[in-house]
């Protein structure tokens, strides 16, 4: 038996045999499609040239080796008219060693964490996430959306954790929430009734007076057949032209028309955590301007973390997200804090320079690359500080004291990340 | 003998092309209903239509059907599976105009044109078959 993992260093190895001869041909994908099995997918031409042989010669070897992660040899070559076909429905990144050969990677799900949305260039869009669980991600966009209002920004907050909703409680009364949620536009708009309910799923929070702060929620006052309309949300729609658009991609005109809608200042995204698929549509698919680490010090988070910067770095893709990423110290304790930050920031700056930052060449200096020095404070392996504090610690409760619970703490203890923010914003208004 | 759907799209869609390229109108066009037919049922076994093993055909009559009737069958099977939902037809009348018993019609009925539609119907199937094999659906 060939292993997952085992497959790609095997077909290489196969393939650089026959290097001299593949290097003739305009490209080649090794088509790994939906069961984690191989085929080689090369331009129709290739099919009646001297190269033919040598593609079956390949086609052999990769049944001997590969055995059940392959096709037998006489399936195992498709040809295609045009590599823009061929590369349909797949994610591409280069097979390590080949300028002309891509690995055609293709997923039964739409989190393929490498779909990077071009960054929008209207408001901000930030999006909190974690790869774990219960840091505090839901408390910091609730406190940071009101303390921008306070400072008269208008800011819309979206609960995109839709399998595990609750962020909207903290910021609205049972009594101000709207008709709809996110989930009831993603099923409406597979009917093309999308539009019809944009202005009834979102509310405004009555936490400040006369501050705005537009929430829209997970599921509507109402939460119905949650689970029934969950279930098909993930659908894609084929438009009327014949292009299919998936479902992170109708996320995207959704946030789209809201931001039309309600001309917010900022955009604030509350993710699923976890390498999970709507994380995926959270964190590469809308055109984040900033996407927040929540990190805990501990191994599960790195881990995690180091799991998805090497996929972006194998796939080649690093270059498109790191300048969005900036590492946040959750709830870090009010006991050493310093010192737990630092230690922090040096288990970031490993992860970073390991997985994201540039080598640094002989004869170079630091400045010439994108690369940062460990103790750079502005530099995105070193974390922004949210302190634990009794007050914020319930999300439950947050919404009646939110309220009452003086701007100077808030300050203490979200300061960081809410002077980020203001600053983003303010990015966005000296840019025009 | 055992049926094998896509065998049969591929080689009635190259016979097809054969007769086409010899001007063949009549039978090329028969033969490419046949082809759309074979390769649209090879996809709908894969979105779940049952199949009877032992009498080498669909288990629902409704599904052994010619190209002309099968598209509205292909319809509910792709709409019924969460892979189908990337195989749509982009134009589901193109052969509404063509009937198996054709193949007893005089050869001056078939024209260019006519042919021209329905290869066109059966290429936009191909598409579909390859894009499954791409995605490891079918062999």
């Amino acid at each position: 038996m060939t292993a997952f993992d085992e497959t790609l260093p095997i077909i290489a190895e196969i393939l650089k045999r026959h290097k001299a001869d593949l290097s003739d041909m305009d490209w080649l994908l090794v088509n790994r499609d939906l069961k984690g099995k191989i085929r080689l997918i090369a331009p129709v031409e290739v099919s009646e040239s001297k190269l033919a042989p040598t593609l079956e010669e390949i086609a052999k070897e990769l049944e001997s080796r590969l055995g059940d992660r392959a096709y037998p040899a006489e399936y195992a070559i498709l040809y295609d008219e045009n590599r823009e076909d061929a590369c349909k429905g797949a994610s591409l990144f280069p097979l390590e060693g080949f300028d002309n050969i891509e690995v055609a990677d293709r997923l039964p799900v739409s989190g393929n964490w490498l779909s990077f949305a071009r960054e929008d260039s209207g408001a901000p869009l930030v999006v909190f996430f974690s790869v774990k669980g219960g840091v505090g991600r839901s408390t910091a966009i609730a406190a940071s959306a009101l303390s921008l209002a306070q400072k008269g920004k208008k800011v819309l907050v979206l609960d995109m954790d839709l399998a595990s909703p609750g962020l909207s409680s903290a910021l609205l009364p049972e009594n101000r929430r709207p008709e709809y949620g996110i989930v009831d536009w993603l099923i409406e708009d597979l009917v093309g009734n999308g539009n019809f309910i944009l202005d009834r799923m979102y509310a405004k929070s009555d936490i400040i007076r006369d501050e705005e702060v537009f929430v829209v929620p997970a599921h509507g006052r109402e939460p119905g057949e949650y689970v029934s309309k969950l279930g098909r949300a993930w659908m894609p729609v084929v438009r009327d032209d014949g292009a299919t658009e998936s479902w992170p991609q109708r996320l995207r005109r959704m946030v789209d028309e809201l931001k039309k809608a309600l001309d917010p200042e900022i955009v604030l995204i509350d993710s699923r955590s976890g390498i999970d698929d709507l994380a995926s549509a959270c964190v590469t698919d809308l055109g984040a301007r900033l996407i927040l680490l929540f990190a805990f010090d501990d191994e599960q988070t790195w881990t995690g973390c180091q799991i998805l910067f090497r996929h972006w770095r194998h796939a080649s893709v690093a270059r498109k997200i790191r300048e969005r990423l900036q590492l946040v110290a959750a709830m870090m304790p009010e006991t050493d804090t310093l010192e737990r930050l630092e230690e922090m920031r040096e288990a970031g700056y490993e992860l970073f320079a390991a997985e994201m930052y540039d080598a640094i060449p002989p004869g170079e200096m630091i400045e010439e690359r994108w690369n940062f020095e460990e103790s750079d404070e502005f530099a995105p392996h070193s974390p922004w500080l949210i302190r634990r504090h009794q007050g914020f610690t319930s999300l439950k409760t947050l919404r009646g004291r939110l309220s009452k619970i003086e701007e100077s703490t808030v300050a203490h203890v979200f300061g960081p990340l809410i002077q980020g923010l203001g600053e983003l914003i303010e990015e966005r208004d000296s840019d025009g | 003998m055992e049926t094998d759907f896509l065998d049969a799209h591929e080689r009635h869609w190259e016979d097809g092309e054969l007769l086409f390229d010899n001007t063949r109108w009549a039978n090329a066009d028969h033969l490419y209903g046949i082809a759309a037919e074979c390769g649209l049922k090879s996809l709908m076994a894969v979105f779940g239509m049952p199949f009877d093993a032992a009498k080498g055909r669909p288990a629902d009559v409704a599904d052994c059907k010619h190209i002309d009737a099968i598209q509205r069958r292909y319809e509910s099977y792709r709409s019924g599976c969460p892979f189908g939902a990337g195989y749509a037809l982009p134009d589901s009348s193109v052969f509404d105009d063509w009937d198996v018993s054709q193949r007893y019609s005089h050869r001056s009925v078939f024209d260019r044109d006519r042919v021209d539609k329905h290869r066109g119907g059966t290429e936009a199937i191909r598409g579909l078959v390859q894009q499954a094999r791409r995605e490891g659906l079918l062999k």
